[in-house]
């Protein structure tokens, strides 16, 4: 078997978009049964209250990085096919550090907004507006900021070659991390339990 | 309050987010072998922009660098992989929503802010996504989940200071959430 | 030893990623790019036959046709290639070539000056297990010499003449300038350099073809 299949030609770029839209379906049904079409569980993981965020994303990230990984090593993956996205690091810290104001100050993330708004919450129909608010603006000012959105280029890099550790030693260093961070968000959560304005599914119904 | 909780609690409980996440996994990595690339969500909403843009103000758009590479070699920025992936979202979240009982007109909101201002602030956030997610080229699906398992450096760099962003501000909107 | 069943979902999980997790200490670089292999009895028969070298003006008359199974992929540098390249190649210099992710479905077609650093590409490629992979020949140089800037000499037989006829035509889709016998068909006087090709300037483009095809990538 050879994978990525679209790139060794197992069908085309139409049937790809039906694909896309596949795996959407797949995207979107997680995000809901996670919860994460709710703005206020999002936003209890940065009071330590509803740590989902952390364990849902990581858990993800584990599943997939361990998938990536064996698939390659078997043969079954070429992973030189699969698409790195360039790192240019300063607009890329800088960008997180604005996104993650966003994201306390709106509660969601473009994913997850679409979740909600589907599931009918006017809170992340109008988050939507916002995100493509944003996203005019920044295509407006970007003869501005154009020079240090492709500032610092490094290429397409991963972590292992940047530090020069080897891939599967880092694959498991990522696995302990996400377990540390688990257990921590279990005790965190249970440490705040009950504590006034938790209560995720706080809300008004229209 | 109690009224408003015991019609709540008709609504299924969310998922054990370790079995989510092990869904959501399964999913990216459904993405990586069949097409290559990763999940991703603020990419459509540019390709809508620049649509748009081009629609209203052609020579605009022509006009910028940046817009202007949307089209070149005369595609359609619509026809775009993330575009239909986000459609589907919308259609996967509708449908796990529907299943739990879960699509209801309403606002997420703590419990001291009114909803005309939860309706101010969650604009705000997303304007600040929108343009954060297009300096760092994606978003939390795109670049911390899709590069985050396939230890991009960039990813990482960029998942840490989404954390670092939205815990320095967390103090500030108390008010909203809590 | 705890029983299985006495742990919980959350620990058996925590379990099965922490193994995989250690096993991935051992099982070495996933990035197999380091790693290939070449079938030599293949290579053998390619090498034999030169079936994989591309002339000029065949993939002139594939442009011209509209064909579009193929990729034409420019090695050379990002500088070189804005300064003159094949209509509808896309630059990937030859030192991005492992992560560029060219498709293994469809033909890829090598450009370069002189055909060196394309022969270098297509061991790279073929190595890496594609199977389409196809040289111009004589590179650039000789897209040059046979498709922008024919010539004739001026005591050409009547067949030479009757083929030059052809390839004038050729030419000038690509914008180039034919000569015969030293003198240019144009008014223009023979450039060294090769003219820009983003917007075709002969008079014959008016061919069925639409405008976009045209464009560089």
């Amino acid at each position: 078997m050879n994978a990525p299949f679209i790139k060794y030609g197992m069908f085309g770029d139409n049937v790809g978009l039906i694909v896309a839209f596949v795996v959407g379906i797949g995207f979107g049904f997680f995000l809901e049964r996670a919860g994460f079409g709710n703005g206020k569980k999002l936003a209890m993981q940065f009071y330590f209250r509803d740590m989902a965020v952390l364990k849902v994303m990581f858990t993800a990230i584990i599943t997939a990085m361990l998938g990536v990984y064996f698939l390659s090593v078997f043969g079954v993956l070429d992973l030189s096919m699969v698409y790195l996205v360039p790192t240019n690091i300063l607009p890329q810290i800088v960008g997180g550090l604005i996104l993650g104001f966003g994201f306390v100050v709106g509660g969601y993330c473009p994913g997850t907004s679409c979740v909600s708004a589907a599931t009918g919450k006017i809170d992340g129909m109008m988050y939507i507006v916002g995100v493509i608010i944003g996203i005019f603006i920044f295509g407006e000012v970007y003869p501005l900021i154009g020079n240090f959105y492709n500032a610092t280029p490094m290429g397409q890099i991963t972590i292992s070659e940047w530090a020069n550790i080897p891939y599967g030693v880092l694959v498991f260093a990522v696995v302990l991390m996400a377990l540390g961070g688990f257990a921590a968000a279990e005790w965190a959560e249970k440490k705040n339990a009950g504590k006034e304005g938790s209560l995720i599914t706080e809300r008004t119904d229209a | 309050m109690s009224e408003q909780n015991e019609k709540l609690n008709k609504e299924k409980p969310y998922w054990n987010p370790y079995l989510s996440g092990i869904g959501l996994g399964i999913v990216l990595l459904l993405a990586f072998v069949i097409m290559g690339r990763g999940l991703g969500a603020s990419g459509a909403f540019s390709s809508l922009v620049v649509s748009v843009e081009n629609a209203v103000a052609p020579s605009h758009v022509q006009s910028n660098e940046h817009l202007k590479g949307y089209f070149e070699g005369g595609v359609n920025p619509m026809k775009d992989w993330l575009v239909f992936e986000v459609i589907g979202v919308l259609a996967g979240g509708f449908i796990s929503g529907m299943l739990a009982g879960r699509v209801k007109k309403g606002i997420y909101r703590g419990p001291q802010i009114t909803d005309k201002m939860r309706i101010v602030y969650a604009v705000i956030g997303g304007v600040m996504m929108g343009f954060g997610a297009k300096l760092a080229r994606g978003c939390t699906s795109g670049q911390a989940l899709s590069g985050g398992a396939l230890l991009n450096l960039g990813s990482w760099a960029f998942m840490l200071s989404v954390f670092a962003g939205a815990y320095a501000l967390a103090y500030f909107m108390r008010r909203q959430w809590t | 030893m705890r029983n299985m069943k006495n742990l919980t979902l959350k620990q058996k999980l925590a379990g099965i990623a922490l193994l995989l997790g250690v096993i991935a200490l051992f099982a070495g670089n996933p990035y197999k790019g380091n790693h290939f292999s070449i079938d030599s009895k293949e290579m053998e028969l390619i090498l034999s036959k030169g079936a994989d070298l591309v002339k000029p003006e065949e993939l002139a008359d594939w442009t011209i046709q509209g064909k579009s199974d193929f990729n034409v992929v420019d090695v050379r540098s990002e500088k070189d290639y804005q300064q003159y390249h094949i209509p509808n190649s896309v630059n990937v210099p030859i030192a991005g070539l492992n992560k560029a992710g060219l498709s293994k479905t469809e033909k890829i077609l090598l450009v370069c000056t002189d055909g060196t650093i394309s022969a270098q590409a297509w061991t790279f490629l073929k190595a890496k297990g594609y199977k389409g992979v196809y040289i111009l020949k004589g590179g650039l140089n000789e897209w040059n010499s046979k498709i922008l800037f024919p010539s004739l000499p001026e005591n050409a037989t009547p067949e030479q003449t009757a083929a030059f006829e052809k390839t004038k035509e050729v030419s000038k889709y690509f914008g180039g300038t034919p000569t015969i016998g030293g003198k240019t068909e144009t008014k223009e006087a023979p450039k060294v350099q090769a003219p820009k090709l983003e917007t075709p300037s002969g008079t014959n483009t008016q061919s069925s073809e639409p405008k976009k095809k045209k464009e560089g990538c």
